[in-house]
């Protein structure tokens, strides 16, 4: 009953008319913030610090909030209409998503994403609520030791991933890994793959390589093979009806994934990216028809859209509850709150319960308005569809150069987006699957980080993998999901795939 | 004919020449900007140089101080090194600023940057933060003393913080250690992704320190908190929520670590730009926009002027580099 009083205090100072305007005001400027990639939502936050300054701070955390998971929502849309993702956290939604829309089916996929995010969304600050005080305890329980074996479980969906050719899964997997290695090496300083470019000290942005090799590849593929005049029209929208089998289809998976990513965005430094892949790959595993994911499966975009909106919610738990960031976006959530005076910290809910309860009840209208916001926009959105080839092709062009150019202002970063074109291009033409390497180049940096923290906490003792219950669980729960598809496609006696 | 054309010549020289005078009289006393500052911040939004910048900018338009504004700009890349590459180029450009810190002295000296602080002109040190050691609220370790003799006596056991090797936090561990008799390069200091990431785990146990910035870690501190603080790395006690804390010196180690921040421009920048900023930036300390800014963000003024900031930097790359060479990360 605490959590229900809690909750109506909250929805007084939600439901003050300011900040039902700034929440409705943070979530619409996020959802175009998302659909326009490149600009994510951790400048547009940076941008807005000065803004919200003088601002009471849980109308500015409202506001603020709001931008944040509104770029979650929005960026599905660029991903499933252009596979241009929006935002990191919506690349796992093309790997389905843009099929549907190939096949016209745009509207329905865009409608199924909306309901996934509205539920995940939903669900999650349901658990906010609940659990957040005790969930802080989850939150610090995951060291480097955790990490590894969670990273390791991450990993193996490397496998299910890879459609046609394990071993061109796995190849595709090294090189997303050995992407993620460039720059300079956290651990000891040393330079990795930089060819002495001061460029290429930071990394690779991970935004770059996705909109090259999904979107520019997608462009490459598509001038290559002409105008194409056999593929099916793509103007069609199609409805945005779903029926009532759809409904329970996408049920189970929406459910799990929204539990799925509202745990993994706790954990601090995982975030709505990690979540979205677990929640793909999960719901690939556990499908009947786990081999059409890929090809347009509506749960291939539920599942990721349910978890990243979920996990969006679930990484204010450490910012809320422990005062520490879960992830770049909230550490700048942190810094605006240190402005507005607030001292995030263990002492943040019983000194400022104003804005904890008013961020918590703003977040379900927030997510009501973007259910109502994004639905009637669809159809508007998805004319874009309708532009003609050359005109649509050119545009995805100018959009990928103006996100990358517009995060780094470096043109470095455009030539690096137009290489991983081409790579992505090579990729397609001889047969080798995108998704294995993004996901190894999301996780293989942390991976390899919480590694040598681990070993170089328990002084290179191995064991410390094994000791821990967590990262032990983990790592058997990793070895059984690569172990048991192993062994059914064994069991299945598929002929080796000779050509692809 | 002749004295129309003496007149208009007149009429167009006239001005020519006050306007020419002027600007010679304004080069001798006094220079002002002629179109707005690129202030760069060498990062992404979000971190201290971008907080630095951002704020500085804020409360310079908001109190007026000066005629032309502030532009804030993010140059993120190398830790620094993108950004001064870039700034490098603009020799004499004196509408172009910088916001600097340790990392400009510690990124040179580990090597990954073609320039280092003498490069570029110094304007003024504007601020510091210092640096505070952290352990678990229930550490057996009462204070500096009880950690650096387990660190003696247990070499492995891990200290966190939020920079990579080499950098600001390792260097502020390692100093201490140093100070306290022992190997530098003794500690076992592991790196974290940031300050919050380390103090994270420290609170789940999976290390027995961290060392970090004091103005990131007084939210984590007080009544009903996890973490508990051994020492600061000031001169004196410092105010606020920090006021319990003691220093390192008053624990019998004789050391002091300062984070500054500071401004920095274009290499050769004119004398009379420089005097024009170190006014302004003075005159910014005493606006009560800047007081309550930097109460909030836990920042403690600690002004200098362009010549003083130039010699505490080369003393600074002086004590830095004894440090690094110690730990067998100089690169230079």
């Amino acid at each position: 009953m605490d959590a229900f009083n809690n909750l109506m205090y909250g929805f007084g100072i939600a439901l003050e008319p300011i900040n039902i305007a700034y929440v409705f005001a943070g979530v619409f400027a996020g959802t175009i913030i998302g659909m326009l990639p490149g600009l994510g939502p951790i400048s547009a936050l940076a941008l807005m610090i000065p803004i919200t300054f003088a601002m009471e701070p849980s109308s500015g955390l409202i506001l603020m909030a709001g931008v944040y998971y509104g770029a979650i929502f929005g960026g599905s849309t660029s991903s499933i209409l252009l596979n241009a993702p929006g935002v990191a956290g919506t690349v796992a939604t093309s790997f389905d998503g843009y099929p549907m829309a190939k096949k016209g089916l745009a509207g329905k996929a865009l409608a199924i994403a909306a309901y996934s995010s509205f539920v995940g969304g939903t669900v999650s600050v349901i658990f906010l609520m609940l659990v957040a005080p005790l969930l802080s305890k989850v939150a610090v329980s995951f060291g480097p030791s955790e990490y590894f074996a969670l990273m390791v479980l991450g990993l193996t969906a490397v496998v299910s991933l890879s459609d046609k050719s394990l071993i061109k899964g796995l190849i595709a997997a090294v090189v997303g890994v050995i992407i993620s290695i460039v720059g300079i090496d956290m651990q000891t300083g040393t330079e990795r793959f930089t060819f002495g470019s001061v460029q290429l000290l930071d990394g690779i942005d991970f935004l770059v390589v996705a909109l090259g090799i999904f979107a520019l590849a997608e462009v490459f593929y598509m001038l290559l093979r002409g105008g194409g005049g056999k593929e099916a029209p793509r103007n069609a929208i199609g409805s945005l009806k779903l029926t009532r089998s759809e409904v329970k289809e996408i049920a189970g998976p929406v459910g799990r994934s929204s539990v799925l990513g509202f745990f993994t965005g706790v954990l601090p430094g995982a975030g709505a990216t990690i979540g979205s892949f677990l929640g793909y790959s999960m719901e690939k595993r556990i499908a009947k028809d786990g081999d059409t994911f890929g090809q347009g499966n509506i749960k291939g975009v539920a599942a990721p859209e349910a978890a990243n909106n979920a996990a969006c919610t679930g990484s204010f738990v450490p910012l809320l509850t422990l005062g520490v960031p879960g992830s770049g976006t909230t550490a700048v959530l942190l810094g605006a709150l240190l402005v507005m005076g607030v001292n995030p910290g263990p002492m943040m809910l019983t000194e400022r319960p104003d804005v904890f309860w008013g961020v918590v009840a703003s977040m379900y209208i927030g997510n009501i308005f973007l259910l109502v916001l994004n639905l009637p926009l669809i159809p508007l959105i998805a004319k874009i569809l309708d532009l003609p080839k050359p005109l649509l092709l050119s545009l995805i062009l100018i959009f990928c150069m103006i996100g990358v150019y517009g995060m780094s202002f470096s043109v470095f970063d455009l030539l690096l987006l137009l290489g991983f074109g081409l790579v992505g291009l090579g990729m397609r033409l001889f047969g080798f699957p995108a998704a294995p390497l993004i996901l190894a180049l999301i996780l293989g940096n942390i991976m390899e980080e919480s590694l040598r923290r681990a070993l170089q906490i328990s002084g290179g003792d191995w064991m410390t993998f094994i000791d821990k219950p967590i990262s032990l669980g983990l790592l058997v729960v990793a070895l059984l999901s690569l172990g048991l598809p192993l062994l059914k496609k064994r069991r299945k006696k598929i002929p080796p795939d000779v050509a692809v | 004919m002749t004295s129309l054309t003496l007149k208009r010549l007149s009429v167009f020289a006239l001005p020519i020449a006050a306007f020419a005078g002027m600007s010679t009289a304004a080069q001798a006393q006094e220079w002002t900007p002629e179109r707005s500052i690129e202030f760069v911040a060498p990062a992404n939004p979000g971190g201290g140089w971008d907080t630095l910048v951002r704020t500085m900018s804020r409360v310079i338009q908001q109190e007026e101080l000066a005629d032309e504004s502030f532009a804030a700009i993010n140059v993120p890349g190398g830790g620094g090194a993108v950004a001064w590459a870039q700034v490098a180029r603009d020799s004499g450009n004196p509408h172009k600023l910088f916001a600097t810190s340790p990392p400009m002295i510690l990124v040179p000296l580990a090597g990954a940057s073609r320039y280092d602080h003498t490069d570029f002109t110094p304007v003024a040190r504007i601020n510091t933060d210092y640096s505070i050691i952290l352990v678990a609220a229930d550490s057996e370790y009462q204070n500096l003393e009880d950690l650096l003799n387990a660190l003696k006596e247990d070499p492995s056991l891990s200290v966190g913080g939020g920079s990579a090797p080499g950098s600001m936090d390792h260097i502020a561990i390692a100093g201490l250690a140093s100070a306290a008799g022992m190997e530098a390069s003794a500690v076992n200091y592991i790196p974290f992704s940031g300050g919050g990431d380390a103090m994270t785990n420290l609170m789940g146990g999976h290390i027995e320190a961290v060392v970090g910035g004091a103005g990131e870690a007084v939210g984590q501190l007080g009544e009903g908190s996890q973490l508990r603080a051994l020492g600061v790395s000031s001169e004196e006690r410092l105010g606020g929520g920090l006021s319990e804390v003691p220093t390192y010196q008053e624990q019998g180690f004789d050391y002091t670590f300062d984070i500054w921040r500071g401004v920095m421009g274009a290499p050769d920048m004119p004398e009379e730009a420089v005097a024009y900023y170190e006014d302004l930036f003075a005159e910014m300390l005493e606006t009560d926009a800047w007081r309550e800014a930097s109460d909030q963000l836990g920042w403690i003024d600690a002004y200098q002027n362009s010549e003083e900031f130039g010699a505490f930097l080369d003393q600074q790359q002086e004590q830095f580099s004894d440090v690094l060479s110690e730990l067998g990360l100089l690169r230079q």
